[in-house]
């Protein structure tokens, strides 16, 4: 699985390496079930703090991407319907971005996601 | 000496060209594949194999009159000997074999490993250099006793060494890709990296028959050491431990270079660094064929982590060797590679 971060982007890192993950969930190049490497050596690599992946990592477990376990590191979810999950979470950081631009506060957005359901 | 080069070159405008018969062999190509080891490294390699060799002949001649004929060679676990050989044929065995080793490590020697070679003939020789010690003053060999703390003790031996091979491969100097003048090919696939970016690559992959293989060796050992003499299940930890670390690897590539260690144990690990690359790519590897087996293997040009036959990243090093490790996604390795050695060389 490919990481890449740019300090230089607005984007928190942390987020950038949760993007990467999700990104090769959707695009096939990191499988349900494979570990990601450990937090200390991923920070290592792309030389950032070891909190910010973590950070990252506690993001992608949020969105029911990866399952994280002391002693086992972090592990993307089992089952086939993982990439689809992903890319699902994917557009839905797009939409969001999108509604803050637009300027809708969060319940706006919220509600408007409610009504799509509907 | 090259025909064309036999008339005298006086003039003293030409270039000093190196004179040694195989420099003129070898074209001004940007790839080479002509192996280096420097000399200094050879004669560390097999410098503890020689005096490995030499301790059990010294031994026998200096304490001639002093030990038993034949000698009590080999022992069973209570420490009662089982095996018996005469003084003079001890000795040449007890040359011989860390003759054979070392020159086997001196052909494939490597700077990283020169602690390697230190431990095995320390191991070797302070094991063999204790039979001889146990025999000594002995009205027969079968009262010959050797307590199993002689292995504590060849173990203890092999570690000191280990680590005084370790200090001395500092007085070899490190093999650089930057000093060799040789340079990334622009046909090599590269990243589309922006210079302020950071990048990772890892990929955890494994291999089941090397598993199932370990295992089996393991529970193979046990049943022989049930059965029979109890060092068959040393013989098989010894496989199989390693077997197993081998058998599930993590694969890095980043800001360091290559790393390629065990997902159960961080050392030993193989890493190249990125001063060392000088490309990766991509080739399909046969592990029967190229390397006669799965797990490290090490052949004249090339040496590898080889899990199964398939997909591979290639390294070529300075020194002309190449390093490959089977591993799936190994294009994006590859790329990832050749892009951080070209920022890497331009710094």
């Amino acid at each position: 699985m490919l990481f890449r971060v740019d300090p230089a982007s607005s984007v928190p890192l942390g987020d950038q390496i949760a993007a990467c993950v999700r990104g090769a969930l959707a695009d096939g190049s990191a499988a349900p079930g494979e570990r990601l490497p450990a937090a200390r050596e991923l920070a290592d690599s792309l030389g950032v703090n070891v909190h910010t992946v973590l950070r990252g990592y506690q993001r992608l477990r949020e969105e029911g991407l990866i399952e994280l376990r002391r002693g086992r590191g972090a592990v993307v979810v089992p089952g086939a319907a993982a990439p689809d999950r992903a890319r699902l979470v994917a557009r839905l950081r797009e939409a969001a971005a999108q509604a803050r631009e637009l300027g809708l506060t969060e319940e706006e957005f919220v509600e408007l996601a409610r009504t799509s359901l509907a | 000496m090259n025909p064309a080069e036999s008339r005298p070159s006086s003039a003293p405008d030409t270039p000093p060209a190196p004179s040694t018969p195989g420099a003129q062999a070898v074209p001004d190509a940007p790839v080479r594949f002509g192996l280096h080891v420097p000399f200094r490294l050879r004669v560390l390699t097999a410098l503890p194999f020689v005096l490995a060799a030499a301790v059990t002949p010294l031994l026998i001649a200096l304490w001639s009159d002093r030990l038993p004929d034949p000698l009590a060679t080999h022992f069973g676990l209570d420490g009662v000997p089982d095996g018996f050989t005469g003084p003079t044929a001890f000795a040449v065995l007890a040359a011989a074999v860390p003759l054979a080793l070392g020159a086997a490590w001196t052909v494939f020697t490597h700077r990283s490993a020169l602690w390697g070679a230190w431990l095995t003939s320390g191991l070797i020789g302070t094991l063999l250099g204790l039979v001889v010690r146990d025999n000594l003053d002995a009205a027969t060999a079968a009262d010959v006793r050797s307590p199993l703390s002689h292995l504590a003790i060849a173990l203890g031996a092999g570690a000191v060494l280990a680590l005084a091979g370790h200090g001395l491969s500092r007085l070899v100097p490190p093999e650089d890709a930057t000093a060799t003048g040789i340079r990334i090919s622009p046909g090599a696939p590269r990243l589309d990296l922006g210079a302020g970016e950071a990048a990772g690559w890892s990929r955890a992959t494994a291999s089941a028959p090397l598993t199932a293989l370990a295992l089996l060796f393991l529970a193979g050992g046990v049943l022989a050491a049930l059965l029979g003499p109890w060092p068959l299940l040393l013989l098989a930890v010894a496989v199989a431990v390693p077997g197993l670390a081998l058998a599930r690897v993590r694969v890095v590539v980043d800001r360091h270079g290559l790393t390629v260690r065990s997902t159960l144990f961080p050392r030993p690990r193989v890493h190249v660094p990125l001063a060392e690359i000088t490309g990766a790519d991509v080739r399909e590897v046969r592990a029967l064929r190229e390397f006669g087996g799965w797990g490290y293997r090490v052949r004249a040009h090339r040496s590898g982590v080889v899990l199964r036959s398939g997909e591979a990243l290639a390294v070529r090093r300075g020194n002309g060797r190449e390093f490959v490790v089977t591993v799936p996604d190994a294009g994006t390795a590859a790329a990832l590679l050749n892009t951080l050695a070209e920022r890497d060389a331009r710094l």
